[in-house]
């Protein structure tokens, strides 16, 4: 778990239609079902928090959006298409519209910073070399980390490597970016940084973000609605704010667990600085 | 006094050790049968993704130069050992018969028809079949492989065809290249032990080769590596945990490969007898 920040929490941009939308999903492993009967809209423009401990199925939610895992039963609907029966070609122009940062970063490490950036426009556009390396450039100004184009993956450190992958996922400037554990095994600084780097990436492109993670710290930054996921089912869906309050037990023992009892303001005050 | 008739509990925990077998035989049968089912499919999405496109001609070559040409010096070394030996064997046999004029005949045929393909064969599962198992995993595991799915980049296309179409392609040429450094490994011999004269060599050699016999060579080592490609790339995609298991599946690409060369060699030569 990182530091608290000090940065504001998030002012809620309009909402805007629904994007994505689970219904009545069903995913189980080895017997155990890690979503069992999952419902929830997503709306274009927010950021969401998948928030909940280890283990209780927040990466399995986030694969669903992208196709990359298929629910045992109900429906996924990305930009009002339902894709659960699509095959991995047809679900390809959806994937285009969409980005996903991984919890390692899954950077390739045979190519260079540059390449990896320019790796998704290359694919799927028709753009010229100083067109791409223009992107590039432009792409890791964005991130804060200009000139690295010729570092290799094996170069840089957990924080730069996660940062370079978040300008790999954004090269496309895609319409929904999905963030797996985007802070997770940081220090507090570069956990910060994502943080305020994934505002401003749904600021600046107008994206809609999906953030799984159990640092509720980083939620606090990004948030505009958090769902908390316990037992395969979210046992809550409401701002942060309205979460730090929650009377649920559930929820009050894992703020409590991660040092922010509920209702005591303890998190507000440090989050404030206060 | 009659005995009283077993319980059904009993009878169960009599047969217990059975029951365990047929369990335990079941699942290895169902999970050999996936498994082969995963790879043929896996083999007809290379095929339908080698002729659409997109298609990746640059890492296709690329792929041609690190699987094949750098394949070249121990496929080579191989045959022309491999040669040597074999014209040091058969001149040993053949002396007391008066037979040394036939090394030449001998050993290019044994090297054109089955030990140059198989050889090459088998090495390139060692050196290429289990690099492309460790690399496709290392990717799988560090989801690289997801990573390319999520940017809408079909691994097939993308992995495995670059690999295997530079495997299917490069396999007919180092056999060629094997045949031909195994044959002058046996010169050499003929020449130095023998006392052969290389013309004796090369004379006996022409009037015994046809073109039939280094065509059913060569012809067999493109099924060999499309065997030895999709084992490796599909065993690389199969990877599930971490560096533990990309060690794993890389021993088991080298056996499986190894295996499925040889039982396939068989039937191939007797396909090729035929035609």
């Amino acid at each position: 778990m990182s530091t608290p920040s000090t940065a504001a929490p998030r002012q809620h941009p309009p909402r805007g239609e629904t994007i994505v939308e689970f219904k009545e999903l069903w995913k189980s492993y080895s017997g155990r079902d890690i979503l069992a009967g999952v419902n929830l809209k997503i709306q274009r423009g927010e950021v969401l928090c998948v928030l909940g401990p280890s283990g209780t199925g927040k990466s399995v939610t986030l694969r669903h959006i992208n196709g990359l895992t298929r629910p045992d039963s109900g429906d996924v609907k990305v930009f009002g298409e339902s894709i659960v029966a699509l095959s991995e070609e047809e679900l390809s122009p959806v994937r285009r519209r969409l980005a996903m940062l991984f919890q390692g970063g899954a950077l390739f490490d045979s190519m260079n910073v540059e390449d990896n950036i320019a790796f998704p426009v290359r694919e799927h556009t028709s753009r010229t070399p100083e067109e791409i390396a223009a992107i590039v450039a432009e792409k890791l100004t964005m991130v804060g980390l200009p000139g690295i184009q010729r570092k290799m993956p094996s170069e840089l450190s957990g924080g730069m490597r996660k940062r370079v992958a978040l300008a790999r996922s954004i090269a496309l400037e895609p319409e929904i970016i999905l963030y797996d554990e985007p802070t997770t095994g940081l220090d507090p600084v570069s956990s910060e940084k994502i943080a305020q780097l994934i505002v401003d990436v749904n600021v600046r492109q107008k994206s809609t973000s999906v953030v799984v993670t159990h640092d509720i710290v980083t939620a606090r930054t990004v948030s505009d609605r958090v769902v908390f996921l316990h037992q395969g089912r979210f046992q809550f869906v409401g701002t942060f704010d309205e979460a730090a309050s929650n009377g649920h037990p559930v929820l009050k023992d894992y703020f409590r667990a991660m040092g922010f009892p509920c209702g005591t303001g303890a998190f507000q005050a440090i989050t404030q600085g206060v | 006094m009659a005995q009283p008739e077993p319980s059904a509990t009993a009878i169960f925990y009599r047969n217990l050790g059975w029951l365990r077998f047929v369990d335990r035989f079941g699942r290895k049968g169902s999970q050999t049968v996936d498994y082969i089912g995963g790879l043929f499919e896996m083999i007809g999405q290379f095929f339908a993704a080698c002729v659409s496109r997109p298609f990746y001609s640059a890492e296709l070559v690329n792929q041609m130069d690190e699987l094949g040409v750098k394949s070249v010096a121990i496929t080579g070394i191989t045959a022309f050992v491999t040669g040597g030996v074999l014209a040091l064997q058969t001149a040993y046999s053949l002396e007391a018969f008066g037979g040394k004029n036939f090394v030449g005949r001998i050993v290019s045929l044994s090297l054109v028809r089955e030990l140059g393909p198989i050889l090459t064969a088998l090495m390139v599962a060692g050196r290429v079949g289990s690099g492309i198992t460790a690399e496709i995993g290392s990717m799988t595991v560090t989801e690289q492989v997801d990573a390319l799915r999520a940017m809408a980049v079909s691994p097939i296309r993308r992995l495995v065809v670059p690999r295997v179409l530079a495997v299917l392609l490069m396999m007919p040429v180092l056999t060629a290249i094997a045949d031909v450094l195994g044959i002058l490994g046996g010169m050499g011999i003929a020449v130095l032990e023998i006392r052969m004269t290389a013309q004796d060599y090369i004379t006996s050699i022409w009037q015994q080769l046809s073109i039939s016999d280094i065509f059913s060579g060569l012809g067999k080592t493109v099924f060999f590596g499309l065997e030895i490609a999709a084992i490796g790339c599909y065993n690389g995609l199969q990877v599930e945990g971490g560096a533990a298991a990309v060690g794993r599946a890389t021993t088991r690409t080298v056996v499986l490969a190894s295996i499925s060369i040889l039982i396939s060699d068989f039937f191939l030569t007797k396909l090729f007898l035929a035609i």
